[in-house]
């Protein structure tokens, strides 16, 4: 008799009993209790503000639900918006480029002292805080600043001609400098991950270290590249101090902006109107992010 | 075992004590982090000093009017608590006049020691408010225009004179628009002093719906006379411009200017000067909240604060600012080399002549606004 039952139960699933759902839910409780510290932080510290501040971009002077922040926002800093979207842009290609210069020779070169010594010291400005690179990048960049004044000194410029890089092309570098090494770090371990074999045999094949690069290497890590760099997009879009450090006026940066709005008219509505842009860019780069990842597991 | 108990008798008679003698005055402050560091290591220690048993406490909100609005958001958010966490707090000009509409401050001035000793309006008229009985000035900080004596021999004198010499001398003049600190935000206000025809309204109100679109003209010829400027990053960024020798003209703080000269940061040999008709200064305030817990010693805080000899060492020998009480009753706690310091390159008549107050709020935010849509693009 109890042969039969505990056979006939490993056939079939049991049917649910009165109170197997309370004891399921029972079951789960450590689960739940171990999770919920981190829910409710993020319910709290993130979720909560997140909505508030969509919630408010809509709402008017008078409480009623309005689209005329959005204008607001559009009309006075719809070239600040484009601006943000072209620098980040421009940082990102100049990031990836560089830092498939760095992770390709950390691979492929053959240098006993080069090698090492680019390997120790890329990883330097990961532990620059973005406000130190900035008030750098203001001395360093500036008409009469640093580099400026070498180049003069060398040679190279006229010191009449100097102009300061105090502009668009300031933001890129700085954003780039500080970027490059953490894309880097990412991209030199998934090609140090990889099977050598194929990079030896295409060597053997007579292909140069630049081709095999970017037909060999490269493919082969181009999601890790993609992750880094969509990484990279939410930090540059998130950072305040650098821009306001380095730019002068319009256009600048959105969270310049925002931070413009809240200080000198307590505007929290315009703010979270350009708030929303922000998140619409980095909600296409998560989308993007997501949908890698999610082929990723698919195909491991 | 009895000692035991002697020992827990004690801790708890200890507690009893000090919850009845200590007290803590929290205040909070608005500005640089040089505010914090005047209260923690000056003000705070000389007070306790002088009244056992209390701990001053400084908290600071963050530089400019986002550091006001800060104060004014966290009184606001306890409006209906009984009694509020801010005892003292150091606020700007415009955020003053806002609390005392909204009934956050306390009228605490009358009976204070040192109230007689104020004399300047900003104390009575907050940017078209009025704040008599609320406010007192802690100091007074007055926007000028540093330039290099050894590039520009004789400076223009007025708004007028700078435009004509800008076309002139495109790229020596410098200042940091409206997004990099007050400084710059200062000189447009001074520019429409000058050029909109309104400079008593602008300044005392009343606010008059559209006045804005009167501004045009002065507008355009801000926008015609930027295209021969350097825009520079920031309030620093102009004194670090003029270090290089990038310009060879802007406009400053005057304590900053004084204090980067005396901290060796900046060429010695730059002067300032004061355009006409005026260029805005601006206070910061102490004042008490209205549900403060610790009002009668926040009194006595402020009283000693604004005290002449506290206001000679602390605001004027530290921190290059001007007091915030009429500077005669200073004079005779500093030497005549410090006296003189002070008013070297701006001379009191001067000052009093060309220091103009900021505008009243309404139309702080409209030209600022107004900038935006019509300059700035």
């Amino acid at each position: 008799m109890t042969a039969t039952t505990s056979a006939d139960a490993r056939q079939t699933p049991p049917d649910p009993v009165p109170g197997s759902a309370s004891r399921r839910l029972s079951g789960m409780l450590p689960g739940l209790l171990l999770v919920a510290p981190a829910l409710t932080a993020i319910g709290l510290l993130y979720a909560a503000p997140l909505v508030r501040s969509l919630v408010t971009a809509f709402v008017g002077a008078d409480g009623t639900f309005t689209f005329a922040n959005l204008e607001k926002a559009l009309e006075f800093y719809g070239a600040d918006i484009l601006f943000s979207i072209l620098v980040t842009l421009a940082s990102l290609a100049l990031i990836a480029a560089t830092s498939i210069a760095i992770a390709g020779y950390l691979t492929l070169g053959q240098s006993r002292w080069a090698v090492p010594l680019l390997r120790w010291m890329y990883r330097w400005p990961l532990f620059i805080p973005f406000i130190v690179a900035g008030q750098t990048a203001r001395s360093f960049l500036a008409r009469n600043g640093m580099l400026n004044t070498l180049l003069a000194d060398a040679g190279v410029l006229d010191a009449a001609a100097a102009q300061s890089l105090l502009d668009w092309r300031g933001l890129v570098l700085t954003f780039a400098w500080k970027q490059v090494p953490f894309v880097t770090l990412l991209l030199a371990g998934a090609m140090a991950s990889l099977d050598r074999s194929t990079i030896e045999a295409a060597r053997n094949l007579g292909a140069s270290r630049l081709r095999c690069l970017f037909e060999i290497v490269l493919p082969q890590v181009r999601p890790q590249l993609f992750v880094a760099l969509v990484l990279s997009l939410v930090t540059l879009l998130s950072v305040l101090s650098v821009p306001v450090m380095l730019i002068s006026g319009n256009p600048t940066m959105m969270t310049a902006m925002m931070a413009h709005r809240v200080t000198y008219y307590g505007d929290y509505a315009v703010a979270n109107a350009l708030g929303l842009f922000s998140y619409l860019l980095t909600a296409a780069a998560a989308w993007a992010y997501l949908r890698m990842s999610l082929k990723e597991k698919a195909n491991p | 075992m009895n000692i035991r108990i002697a020992f827990a008798s004690l801790l708890a008679a200890s507690a009893l004590a000090t919850s009845v003698s200590a007290q803590t005055l929290n205040v909070v402050t608005a500005g640089d982090t040089n505010m914090v560091d005047y209260i923690n290591d000056y003000l705070g220690p000389k007070f306790e000093e002088a009244h056992p048993g209390v701990t001053v406490r400084a908290v600071g909100t963050g530089p400019g009017d986002g550091g006001s609005q800060a104060i004014f958001e966290k009184i606001n958010a306890q409006k209906d608590k009984g009694v509020w966490d801010v005892d003292v707090a150091v606020v700007h000009q415009r955020m003053a006049g806002q609390m005392v509409q909204d009934g956050l401050l306390a009228n605490y001035r009358d009976g204070l020691a040192t109230s007689k000793l104020v004399t300047r309006e900003t104390a009575e008229n907050a940017l078209g408010v009025n704040v008599s009985g609320y406010v007192m000035p802690m100091f007074h900080s007055q926007i000028a225009i540093a330039y290099n004596p050894d590039v520009i021999a004789t400076p223009p004198q007025s708004y007028e004179e700078l435009a004509k010499w800008v076309k002139e001398n495109p790229g020596k003049f410098g200042y940091n628009g409206i997004t990099g600190g007050m400084a710059g935000v200062g000189f447009v206000f001074g520019w429409m002093y000058a050029f909109s025809d309104m400079a008593d309204e602008i300044r005392n109100g009343p606010w008059v719906d559209g006045a804005a679109d009167k501004w045009t003209p002065a507008l355009a010829s801000l926008r015609d006379f930027n295209q021969s400027v350097v825009m520079t990053p920031g309030n620093a960024g102009t004194l670090d411009a003029m270090n290089r020798g990038e310009i060879a003209m802007g406009p400053v703080w005057m304590d900053m200017f004084y204090t980067w000269v005396a901290d060796g940061r900046l060429n010695p040999n730059l002067k300032l000067m004061i355009l006409s008709p005026g260029m805005p200064g601006q206070p910061m305030y102490y004042a008490v909240p209205a549900k403060a817990a610790q009002a009668d010693l926040a009194k006595e805080f402020i009283a000693f604060a604004t005290s002449p000899a506290v206001q000679a060492e602390g605001i004027v020998r530290r921190f290059n600012w001007f007091p915030g009480i009429d500077p005669q009753n200073v004079k005779s706690e500093l030497t005549d080399a410090e006296w003189n310091r002070l008013f070297a390159d701006v001379a009191p008549e001067t000052l009093a002549e060309r220091g103009w107050s900021m505008p009243q709020a309404k139309y702080f935010a409209a030209i600022l606004e107004a900038y935006e849509k019509n300059v700035a693009k």
